[in-house]
């Protein structure tokens, strides 16, 4: 199927009413999500996925899809109004957009970044789609030993952009691996750490550990903090930026939607390292850089393309490869096999109706998006006003629900509290829980392509290496791994100077 | 702190490593089911042993102080959720959705200080308003010693 069939079987799929339907419901609750304090795409991504399963595939990843896009447009507003991010996307969007709204100009900041976000996501659904049917093909050529040696770089990658300490990334990815192998071995039939409890048979779910670690853990994380918000009292208007306006962001927005779509794409990448990047492009560049943080339009339109740019490119991955690149791309792959769908580079032939369908529905749902936060802004900063205690049972509940419909099952319920637990103390001693939830979704991949080329490579190791594509892939990964050796060297000894 | 989550990786590795290698690790030509849990663990140890070693080379002057008292009645809040969350699971079978949900919220919403009457009729309304929203979604839910 050429690109244009393509899009037009794409828009059909889209535009039959369920399907539309799913699809705003998605940015519906994306852009909730992004408003609310205390629950993430990630969290609120988890606990929908079990309400998934009665739908058809190509509805509930439109769903699910569009949860995390929105949620990139509702954290700005957060950012923007109150200075506090919705999502880890949008900080840097706090230091010039509360500026604005300070100035009287929350209006043209709320504006720029609906735009810039329309613009990068655009952009980066047009250039997703030229690259992932080519990439497909090439990954056609893909055997066991490339798929091991190119989920190997994406978790190390994964560390590389890590936002702590780069062992405790190493940590995670490791305690995730190790999750994944939990279960009935799929070779031996041999029950791994299940320890004679038949719930672990079929291995943890993915649901109940995402819902755990980025539900509850952050409900836990939140109670310690107040979280009673004080608005900022005004009338956003002119949400249009003027002419002026408009001429000082083109910039920050053709560089924001090429970076942030090239970012998306590097594994562990995604919105948020797009969007701090971006932010810092514009204030190198800038020929009047002391006006950032103290409201530069291109301090907003930057990173809010960037971010949204970013979310588009983390698909190409998870599409052409069938490897997602982070944590919200891990729970959509867990989706799609929970629907029996496994991407592989003949997804796009297998499945042109998921394919074509949820790229179409993201070039509708970034329409929505932009209708559903300019004229009903005032709508969602309503809804900044709902106090924390309110939401926090009303998240647990949605959590308890969602891990008990899971398979009826009230074990299901215990295993994702528990996993809460973990969450919360992984936390609290500055482990961030996304790696884990990646590497625990490759691992049951990676342990596969380990073991198949083994036995192709008759017991050789030298089987990853022998193989061109295979050995360029190790390359680079060893690339990254001294590169972060590097700057955990610099910063180590940056520590100790201090000291 | 480092010290002892380092301690504790290193254990838990400790445990995978000899869990995995009672598996079977079978050869390279026949990978067995330990051979990538024995990896992994190995590969665990290493990073936890090099985490404990860092820790142990720090000063112990640098411990912060935590404020007693504000952790104090953060640790009394956070019980009291997961309390709740035990209470819901464990009973949400035997007593049904409805009157678990509402006990649930009673506690949650009273817990942050709402007057008794407000707590009652938001907690009611929150029930049948998730109940019908869960129903609507498809997902069924135990009746309990309700009927219905």
């Amino acid at each position: 199927m050429d690109i244009f069939s393509g899009l037009l079987f794409g828009f059909q799929t889209i535009l039959e009413p369920s399907n539309l339907f799913y699809c705003f419901l998605g940015v519906f609750i994306g852009t909730l999500i992004g408003v609310l304090p205390g629950i993430g795409p990630i969290g609120a991504m988890s606990i929908l996925l079990p309400m998934t399963f009665g739908i058809s595939p190509v509805s509930s990843i439109i769903m699910l899809a569009g949860i995390y896009y929105g949620s990139q447009y509702g954290g700005s507003t957060t950012s923007i109004l109150v200075n506090i991010p919705g999502e880890a996307s949008s900080i840097v969007t706090c230091l010039d957009g509360y500026q604005m709204a300070r100035q009287g100009r929350a209006g043209p900041a709320l504006g720029i970044a609906a735009f810039g976000s329309l613009i990068g996501g655009t952009f980066s659904i047009i250039a997703l789609i030229f690259l992932v049917i080519p990439l497909a093909q090439v990954a056609l050529k893909f055997g066991p030993p490339e798929y091991f040696s190119l989920i190997c770089l994406g978790l190390l990658t994964s560390i590389y952009l890590s936002k702590g300490s780069f062992v405790k990334a190493l940590v995670m990815i490791l305690i995730g691996l190790i999750l994944g192998c939990v279960g009935i071995d799929s070779v031996s039939a041999f029950p791994r750490f299940t320890f004679g409890c038949p719930s672990l048979y079929d291995g943890i779910g993915v649901g109940q550990i995402a819902m755990g670690l980025f539900g509850i853990s952050e409900v836990l994380i939140n109670l310690e903090k107040s979280l009673e918000r004080t608005i900022f009292k005004t009338r956003v208007k002119n949400l249009l930026p003027n002419r002026q306006d408009w001429k000082r962001s083109i910039g920050p927005i053709t560089r924001g939607s090429l970076l942030g779509f090239l970012l998306g794409i590097l594994p562990g990448g995604g919105a948020v390292i797009a969007s701090f990047l971006s932010y810092t492009v514009e204030k190198k560049i800038s020929k009047n850089p002391d006006a950032f943080g103290k409201g530069a339009i291109e301090g907003v339109a930057g990173p809010e393309t960037a971010n949204n740019a970013g979310a588009g490119g983390a698909f190409v991955p998870l599409l052409a490869l069938g490897i997602p690149g982070n944590a919200v791309m891990a729970l959509l792959l867990g989706a799609l096999i929970i629907h029996g769908v496994t991407p592989s580079p003949i997804f796009i032939t297998q499945h042109p109706n998921i394919f074509w369908g949820v790229i179409a529905s993201m070039y509708v749902g970034n329409l929505m998006l932009l209708i559903l936060n300019l004229p009903l802004i005032g709508l969602w900063v309503k809804l900044l006003k709902v106090p924390y205690r309110i939401l926090m049972p009303l998240i647990l509940l949605f959590c308890l629900i969602g891990a008990y419909s899971i398979n009826n099952n009230v074990t299901d319920v215990i295993i994702m509290i528990i996993f809460g637990i973990v969450g919360y103390i992984l936390r609290k001693f500055g482990y961030e829980p996304a790696p884990l939830i990646l590497a625990f979704i490759l691992g049951p991949m990676l342990e596969t392509a380990f073991r198949q080329s083994l036995i192709m490579g008759d017991g050789r190791f030298g089987i990853f290496v022998e193989r061109p594509i295979s050995a360029v892939i190790l390359v680079i990964a060893v690339l990254v791994v001294i590169s972060t050796g590097f700057s955990y060297y610099r910063k180590v000894k940056a520590e100790v100077i201090i000291e | 702190m480092e010290k002892y989550h380092s301690t504790f990786w290193t254990a838990l590795s400790l445990f995978v490593v000899i869990l995995s290698y009672n598996m079977g690790l079978g050869g390279f030509h026949t990978p067995g089911p330990g051979l990538m849990p024995f990896l992994l663990g190995v590969f665990l140890l290493l990073t936890s042993l090099y985490l404990l070693w860092k820790s142990l080379l720090k000063k112990v002057a640098t411990e912060e102080t935590a404020t007693e008292e504000q952790s104090q009645t953060n640790y009394q809040k956070i019980g009291l959720v997961l309390a709740s969350l035990f209470f819901f699971a464990l009973l949400l079978e035997p007593l049904g959705y409805l009157i678990v949900t509402f006990l649930f919220f009673v506690l949650l919403f009273r817990s942050v200080g709402n007057r008794w009457r407000t707590v009652l009729m938001a907690s009611a309304f929150t029930t049948l308003v998730t109940y019908f929203g869960f129903t609507f979604f498809g997902v069924r839910f135990p009746k309990g010693i309700l009927k219905f």
